[in-house]
């Protein structure tokens, strides 16, 4: 499978996506908002862990170069309240992920939609129940 | 009316709009609650609880605080202001946001709040209370302890939450805290305080879902005068309970970090 790496740079005022602020350390000092990246590729990780659960994902550039992402997510105890579950994403999971990057331009980023591809709509903090996608 | 509470949550994160506030649903085994409110679930409602010795009932899950958590000096009652002393100010602009003690997993002490529940206790129940805990959830798991009609030590050892020592003004819990050390902030910018700061919690239940909290910070430390910061809780729906929140398991964002104390 074709998989594509793409970053889109957006204006700053435009605000296209907001980092959360329900969490135990500033998102903005270490996302940066004005830009939305768009990622496309295999999960290889799922972290269920405190203080944030993460997902690491390889995605394949043009060239077809291998990178491994960092996606980081909110606390799992808010997301269990928000209904994700540690298996809603798993190992081999094919996705398309916008998220804002880190500002230490590594392969790390703040998770804003997961599109799963059976369909299912995940985002930073909330999951939809089994019976909506 | 989920799917419609779903597709308004990923519009609000979509433009920023995620905030303390966040929306929450149950945890599993845990039914939604009926009646969803815009900013989260449904608020229970129904006049303030009491115990039998005639005391306001404060036991229960509660989500928020009694003040702004990411700048302090929002949300201050009407006639207060924070002005901080050349030293204070002087530190403030030296914080880092990766060496907030929040964010390294450590107590947020007061006033500010994890954006987690958290449950107050009284002990016992069947006559007046002699201890008031508050267990939180976050930031780390950890608990203060109110000591009712108590007296503070003549040097106590300085700690993230202090000594405190609680009275009830009418319907209210007045919480009196002295003791404290001065390694939390009181907020996202770093705000700063020093072992001098002495706080008065002033906790009201105004009905069955609803507590105002006021608090009155005095630093001759840091601050120029003492000043009031007002806020709210709200009471969680009956079948909410804390959840497992191990902030040390797995702190790896900080490394990516490296920028001035800021707003989350």
């Amino acid at each position: 499978m074709k998989l594509k790496l793409s970053m889109i740079a957006v204006t700053a005022g435009l605000l296209m996506m907001g980092l959360p602020i329900a969490a135990h350390h500033s998102f903005a000092a270490e996302y940066d908002s004005s830009k939305k990246l768009e990622l496309k590729g295999v999960v290889t990780k799922f972290e269920w862990t405190n203080p944030h659960a993460h997902f690491y994902m390889d995605v394949t550039d043009a060239n077809g170069k291998v990178a491994n992402w960092n996606l980081e997510l909110a606390s799992p105890n808010m997301m269990q309240r928000n209904g994700w579950t540690r298996h809603s994403l798993k190992e081999g999971d094919h996705v398309e992920v916008v998220a804002a990057p880190a500002k230490d331009n590594t392969t790390t980023a703040s998770a804003t939609t997961i599109l799963k591809s059976d369909g299912t709509k995940l985002t930073f903090m909330a999951a939809p129940p089994p019976d909506v996608k | 009316m989920r799917k419609q509470f779903i597709t308004c949550y990923v519009l609000a994160v979509t433009l920023g709009a995620v905030s303390l506030l966040v929306a929450q649903g149950p945890a599993p085994g845990q039914a939604a609650p009926k009646g969803k409110g815009k900013g989260g679930p449904a608020t229970p409602a129904g006049p303030t609880p009491r115990l039998p010795d005639g005391t306001v009932d404060l036991n229960g899950l509660w989500m928020g605080g009694g003040s702004n958590s990411s700048d302090i000096t929002k949300g201050l009652k009407p006639g207060s202001e924070v002005v901080m002393l050349p030293g204070g100010e002087a530190l403030m602009k030296t914080r880092r946001s990766q060496d907030d003690p929040e964010a390294n997993c450590l107590p947020t002490g007061v006033p500010r709040g994890a954006p987690y529940p958290w449950r107050m206790v009284q002990y016992p129940t069947h006559r007046a209370a002699t201890h008031i805990f508050i267990l939180f959830e976050g930031n780390i798991h950890s608990f203060r302890q109110i000591f009712m009609n108590g007296k503070h030590p003549e040097d106590p050892d300085p700690t993230w939450y202090g000594h405190s020592t609680g009275n009830w003004d009418g319907d209210t819990l007045v919480v009196d805290t002295v003791g404290y050390n001065d390694k939390f902030w009181f907020d996202y910018l770093g705000h700063p305080h020093t072992e001098k700061l002495h706080t008065i919690e002033r906790y009201t239940r105004t009905d069955l879902g609803n507590m105002t909290i006021d608090v009155t910070i005095d630093d001759p430390g840091a601050y120029t005068k003492p000043f009031t910061t007002t806020g709210r809780a709200r009471l969680q729906p009956a079948n909410y309970e804390l959840l497992e929140y191990i902030c040390q398991e797995n702190n790896i964002d900080l490394v990516h970090v490296n920028a001035p104390a800021q707003l989350p």
